[in-house]
């Protein structure tokens, strides 16, 4: 049966050569019927009828093809009434009388027999040896048939199958690519989202101070290394803070994280910038999933002063120097680096040690943060801009040193260099207002290249009286 | 104006090697420096000499490998030295208080003869 199975014949729609195989069968041994059968578990299948019209299968009977397909020899029954077990089946007791039958089993190349040639006639007759042959030639015929079909039926189900394969793969493609693209979509968004918590949406309000600040990234998919914050922290004291984590993306987005946080934690317990930096010294050293990550920071503590100012303590950890603007009375401006001698990198030595300086930030003076996007960015002749090239720029400005103009001025500076190779850049300005000045304010100024607003000359402006 | 980097290992004597390299030491280089350095720890070289002479340019990434660099050397018992710095180079490393730790010399051989690269740091 499996080989019938496997031949996959049975029901199939009527074929030329199986029909011509059996008009031949009928027309070479002269009678009215001949057949072509395969049998099935539990009906005889007519593949090809000739002389037998509108019938397509009958019972598993014995006695007729039943028995023919169990033997490898021709069956030859000259006379079915005096046949004891022909007798009684259905075709010969029945309304078509069948007297003769004859038949050859299909046998198939590894000895399976799958059905029969046929030849019947309505009256008993003898065959020759010779008609026997010609018999099973034709069985042989149908067997070849067979044969043929099969070799070609795997083939087109090879083709099929390579087929299915094949779309199956595009279908695979298709879909990767969509959801690659789904994630890109979504990453972006996360990144952007993450940047957003990332940087501080809009500096405080900090009475008798003038804040402003900028903020860039190398591309929207980036997220930015540089952070600051700005805090109160007690008794009238506001603490600022800013920095570059070493590295780009996702890694160093989660040490800028766990600065800030940690920065204003540690300001709470001890507002000195000294010991602030060696607290974060000490979480990034801890933090075994930042492995040898670390940054560079300046963290400054502002205190009140009677004339108007600030006293300013600065810390440094392997932080390029703040710059300390203070006008001239020629109408020029004085442009210092307040350096902390002996401040590293935090969070990449356990032994590290921070140094401090105090100034004082006097009315009509500014204090200019930066991250070394601004000192490293290139300009037309592809140098860097470098220390020299900033501290020129500040000493050429006009004596004004209000954070509002000193941000705005410096976006205009970076604007000026070519785009290539920016890496992100983070501006953080302080300023006290001149006494005879227009009405002190803040002024925050926050540009990001990742947002969808961003203007280097607008940004976001908040300016209070 | 972009020099093709290199990383040369032109000397190496039972736990010393030096390193040498040129052309920009950044973000795209550093890991490749760093990779190469913790193989010649690894191969039983944990006092490195890092000659930093044909470097052009080094920026916080650079300094990120040669921090990862010292740390492993020092977990390997051994040492990191640096030869040869640039100017520029030499004040990054002075603001950021990495001379403090890794110490100067102004050749390779320098460094090889300064106690063979070892530091008590």
């Amino acid at each position: 049966m499996a080989a019938v199975r496997r031949y996959d014949i049975l029901d199939t729609p009527p074929d030329g050569a199986y029909d011509r195989v059996a008009a031949l069968a009928a027309r070479l041994f002269e009678v009215p019927v001949a057949t072509v059968t395969i049998v099935d578990e539990d009906r005889i299948w007519f593949k090809a009828t000739h002389g037998l019209e509108g019938v397509t299968e009958i019972g598993r009977d014995p006695g007729l093809c039943a028995s023919a397909v169990l033997t490898d020899d021709p069956t030859v029954i000259p006379d079915t009434l005096v046949d004891p077990i022909a007798c009684s089946n259905p075709l010969v007791a029945g309304p078509m009388g069948v007297r003769f039958y004859a038949a050859a089993p299909i046998i198939t190349a590894d000895g399976y027999r799958l059905g029969t040639v046929n030849v019947l006639d309505t009256r008993p007759r003898e065959i020759s040896e010779a008609d026997s042959a010609t018999l099973a030639d034709l069985a042989a015929v149908v067997r070849d048939q067979l044969e043929l079909r099969l070799s070609a039926l795997h083939v087109v189900r090879a083709e099929q199958e390579r087929r299915k394969v094949e779309q199956d793969k595009r279908q695979a493609e298709e879909e990767a690519r969509q959801r690659a693209e789904r994630d890109k979509t979504a990453i972006a968004a996360f990144a952007s989202t993450l940047q957003r918590t990332l940087v501080p949406p809009a500096l405080p309000a900090v009475p008798g101070l003038e804040l402003a600040c900028h903020y860039q990234t190398a591309s929207p998919q980036e997220v930015g290394g540089d952070f600051y914050d700005v805090f109160p922290v007690d008794g009238g004291r506001w603490a600022f803070f800013l920095g570059d984590v070493c590295g780009k993306g996702a890694e160093a987005a989660s040490v800028t994280s766990l600065t800030r946080y940690t920065l204003r934690a540690a300001a709470l317990v001890d507002a000195d910038p000294t010991a602030a930096l060696k607290a974060l010294n000490t979480a990034l050293l801890l933090d075994a999933a930042v492995g040898t990550r670390f940054c560079t920071a300046i963290f400054g503590l502002l205190d009140p002063a009677p004339d108007g100012g600030f006293t300013v303590t600065l810390a440094t950890g392997g932080h390029p120097p703040a710059y300390h603007l203070s006008p001239t009375e020629d109408g020029g401006v004085r442009v210092e680096a307040v350096r902390a001698k002996g401040g590293m990198l935090v969070g990449a030595f356990a032994e590290a040690a921070f140094a401090s300086r105090t100034l004082h930030l006097a009315p009509g003076q500014g204090l200019l943060l930066y991250t070394d996007g601004l000192t490293e960015a290139r300009t037309a002749d592809g140098d860097m801009l470098a220390d020299t090239g900033l501290t020129d720029f500040l000493a050429q400005r006009s004596a004004t040193v209000g954070a509002g103009r000193l941000i705005d001025d410096t976006v205009a500076l970076l604007d000026t260099l070519p785009d290539t190779e920016r890496d992100d850049v983070a501006l953080l300005a302080l300023s006290v207002p001149a006494p005879d000045a227009a009405p002190a304010g803040i002024t925050t100024t926050a540009h990001s290249a990742a947002a969808p607003t961003a203007d280097a000359s607008v940004g976001q402006e908040n300016r209070r009286p | 104006m972009t020099d093709a980097f290199h990383i040369d290992v032109p000397h190496t004597d039972g736990t010393l090697a030096v390193i040498a390299l040129s052309g920009e030491f950044d973000i795209t280089t550093a890991p490749a420096v760093r990779a190469r350095a913790l193989e010649l720890i690894a191969a039983g070289h944990p006092d490195l000499v890092a000659d930093l002479a044909g470097v052009t340019f080094c920026d916080s990434s650079g300094l990120g490998a040669l921090v990862g660099i010292w740390r492993c050397a020092k977990d390997a018992d051994g040492s990191l030295a640096l030869a040869a710095i640039p100017d520029r180079l030499g004040r990054l490393l002075s603001v950021t208080g990495m001379d403090t730790f890794l110490p100067a010399h102004p050749s390779a051989d320098a460094a090889l003869a300064a106690g063979q690269g070892r530091t008590t740091a």
